[in-house]
């Protein structure tokens, strides 16, 4: 029990921030997190292998998000208001490109976001990925490949010499 | 043999993958290497708008509220809760079980955790090799009011971080027994030196009178506590000050 407790407890805030990166909605990304910590306690039997847990986490995680999205049409929001409802806090940042970056990764298609949050903010391996996605390791990595190339053009970086596809 | 095609598409899905047939193209590409380096920056920063404003050592310290977690602060009204008491009522008791024996257990937050923490977050400086340019150096370096005397130290990573509320230049820098992370803590004055063992990484943190102190890590057991000192006494040397 207390080592579930641990493990909640290590992987909730990367799992918060994966929600929040999705949904775009800090209330809607806690109660994601939260139910999914609930459904995963009571299934916590289920997890054989403690090296499966951020796996086993991010598949409850991705469900229960899922249902959230079957459950009510959520409200679809300008990405520019977003960042801009978030001023107080972005002007606390030192640095702006961060803020671009952050609009920027919100501009990004689902399909591309999802892969680039697990792969840069969970650590998740290209197989990870592929096995959690349901796709083909090459889709992943032509997903990321593309991810980073509309990010970069986003932020305004030089792209004059990235490959075509 | 792959082309400057094949490796940019795989540095751009995968910056941290460094297989053999990449890091021999890159050897020989001078226009790959400048790519990699302008990737790596660029993933470090995108790491850093993934993770900012995050506790470091919140993975071992118990959130007190969503805005320990999340990367931005919530807005002013609180969030609007689905009126299911059970799960609700579940929740918090899942949620003060855990606060509890994680409040209990875990270390506190010390300079040489969140040092270790920040420089996890930004994996791909560690496989830089390439002298990043002055002119890409100087202006992070003068930010934080220091300077290196010129041909002292191969820096191959500069990026200005924000360490605990404050810019901290973060480098990499190449030394006989392997690159080197240097973080410059002008706002962490410390009375005296203290060497730390944590996580796969030996460290040092070095008092620098006036100019808060100096964090220099290396990966263990690969270094001694020895090849760490040598390379902090390095920049310590290294350093000129400015108004």
């Amino acid at each position: 029990m207390d080592g579930f407790h641990a493990l909640c407890q290590s992987l909730r805030p990367d799992l918060l921030r994966f929600a929040f990166w999705l949904c775009r909605d800090h209330a809607l990304a806690e109660d994601v997190v939260q139910e999914s910590m609930l459904r995963a306690w009571k299934a916590q039997a289920s997890l054989q292998d403690g090296k499966a847990a951020k796996s086993w986490f991010l598949t409850i995680v991705r469900r229960e998000l899922a249902r959230t999205f079957e459950r009510k049409r959520l409200m679809t929001v300008n990405v520019d208001d977003l960042v801009a409802a978030e001023e107080p806090a972005l002007a606390a940042m030192e640095e702006d490109h961060l803020a671009d970056m952050r609009a920027a990764i919100f501009k990004l298609p689902d399909a591309y976001r999802e892969p680039l949050v697990m792969q840069v903010l969970l650590g998740c391996s290209t197989a990870e990925i592929a096995r959690e996605l349901e796709l083909t390791e090459a889709a992943v990595l032509t997903r990321l490949f593309r991810a980073r190339q509309q990010l970069r053009a986003l932020c305004g970086e030089d792209t004059t010499e990235d490959p075509s596809e | 043999m792959i082309d400057h095609d094949d490796y940019r598409r795989a540095m751009l899905a995968d910056p941290e993958r460094d297989d053999p047939e990449l890091r021999a193209h890159r050897a020989d590409c001078a226009a790959c290497r400048a790519f990699t380096s302008q990737l790596l920056a660029f993933e470090a920063k995108l790491v850093r708008a993934l993770k900012e404003d995050v506790p470091p050592t919140s993975a071992a310290r118990p959130a007190r509220s969503s805005a320990d977690i999340l990367p931005f602060k919530p807005r002013g009204a609180p969030p609007v809760r689905r009126p299911r008491w059970l799960a609700v009522a579940a929740s918090v008791t899942v949620a003060l079980v855990v606060v509890g024996i994680a409040w209990l257990g875990a270390p506190r937050s010390s300079l040489a955790a969140d040092v270790v923490a920040h420089m996890a977050g930004e994996p791909g400086a560690w496989n830089t090799r390439d002298a990043v340019p002055a002119s890409v150096l100087e202006p992070i370096l003068k930010r934080a009011h220091l300077r290196l005397k010129p041909d002292e130290l191969t820096v191959s990573y500069a990026n200005p971080c924000t360490f605990r509320g404050h810019l901290a230049p973060h480098l990499v820098v190449q030394s006989r027994a392997g690159p080197v992370t240097v973080m410059v803590l002008t706002q962490e004055p410390l009375s005296r030196s203290q060497h730390f063992d944590e996580q796969g990484y030996r460290g040092t943190l070095v008092p620098m009178p006036g100019h808060g102190s100096l964090a220099v890590l290396m990966k263990s057991p690969a270094s001694t506590a020895t090849d760490v000192d040598a390379v902090a006494a390095l920049v310590r040397s290294a350093i000129v000050w400015s108004p």
